[in-house]
């Protein structure tokens, strides 16, 4: 799923200094999910925001609402009503659901309260890990099942660096990170596979990542 | 609980206004001890700055 952190509290303050009414939009999918801009959270940031506000003395009047998907426009249009009362809106949704409401409203600020994190599995209560980094050129299939471009610091495709320790990554300072390369190769190891890792991989083509510019998925069959 | 104290320290409010204690409905003399713990730090900590100033003020002497 798509995973985001809330921004500090001081820097949403910050954000809607200058508004006096100020709606507060999460959004149902992924980020209720990851425990950040769900209809629990929208709630929790309000009422610290009407709390902080009255204490410094210029409050504000902040309304909730959240809705299915705010990356729609369709579900966004639930929030017309909102949206038009507010001085300015602050999304609890992921850097898409921003743009989306940015540009269904374009004579309103939306605002992020959130910064995205990426695409992430929660591999424990509370815990979010990279999984994937929707380089649009998929390797799974080569690498059994395990993402060296989301998961190695350096993004190899012929793994491990040297800096593979005990099965560790020497980046991250916490000195806990599993290099994915040594995963990769006990995994096929495992399936009987290793000769698959005899074959090195040309450079990877990045086009189909960032490296392109602003990606576009068009599918004529489903278009009206 | 923890969290929550968090949540009202960034807001500018003292944490320990709010406490949470585990107790049975047999425990009467540990409640009354909690009351006036409690009590005495509301007391201590003095109004919520959220509250009603108005709630607060001490009535004015009427003179003559």
């Amino acid at each position: 799923m798509i995973v985001a952190e809330q921004k500090p509290l001081n820097e949403i303050k910050a954000l809607i200094a200058d508004a006096d009414k100020v709606l507060i939009l999460g959004c149902g999918t992924c980020v209720t999910v990851c425990f950040a801009g769900g209809e629990k959270e929208v709630a929790i940031l309000a009422s610290q925001l009407r709390m902080a506000t009255r204490l410094d003395g210029q409050e504000k009047e902040i309304r909730e609402l959240t809705v299915q998907r705010q990356c729609e426009f369709e579900y966004n249009e639930l929030a017309a009503d909102y949206v038009s009362d507010a001085d300015i809106v602050v999304s609890l949704a992921c850097g898409i659901g921003v743009q989306t409401m940015n540009e269904q409203y374009p004579d309103k600020l939306t605002v992020p309260g959130l910064n995205t994190g990426g695409l992430s599995q929660p591999t424990e209560q509370g815990v979010w890990e990279e999984r994937c980094q929707a380089c649009g050129d998929c390797v799974l299939a080569l690498t059994g099942g395990l993402c060296p471009v989301a998961r190695c610091a350096k993004s190899l495709l012929n793994g491990p660096c040297g800096g593979s320790q005990r099965g560790i990554c020497e980046v991250y300072a916490d000195r806990e990170t599993p290099c994915v390369w040594d995963q990769i190769y006990k995994r096929l190891e495992k399936l009987g596979k290793l000769d698959m890792l005899m074959e090195i991989q040309p450079a990877k083509n990045w086009h189909s990542s960032r490296d392109g510019g602003q990606r576009k998925i068009v599918r004529e069959d489903l278009r009206l | 609980m923890n969290y929550t104290k968090r949540l009202l320290a960034e807001v500018g409010l003292e944490p320990e206004r709010l406490e949470m204690f585990f107790l049975s409905s047999a425990e009467g003399v540990r409640f009354a001890e909690i009351a006036t713990e409690m009590t005495e730090r509301a007391r201590r900590l003095g109004p919520s700055p959220l509250k009603n100033e108005k709630r607060f003020e001490q009535p004015t002497e009427v003179e003559g």
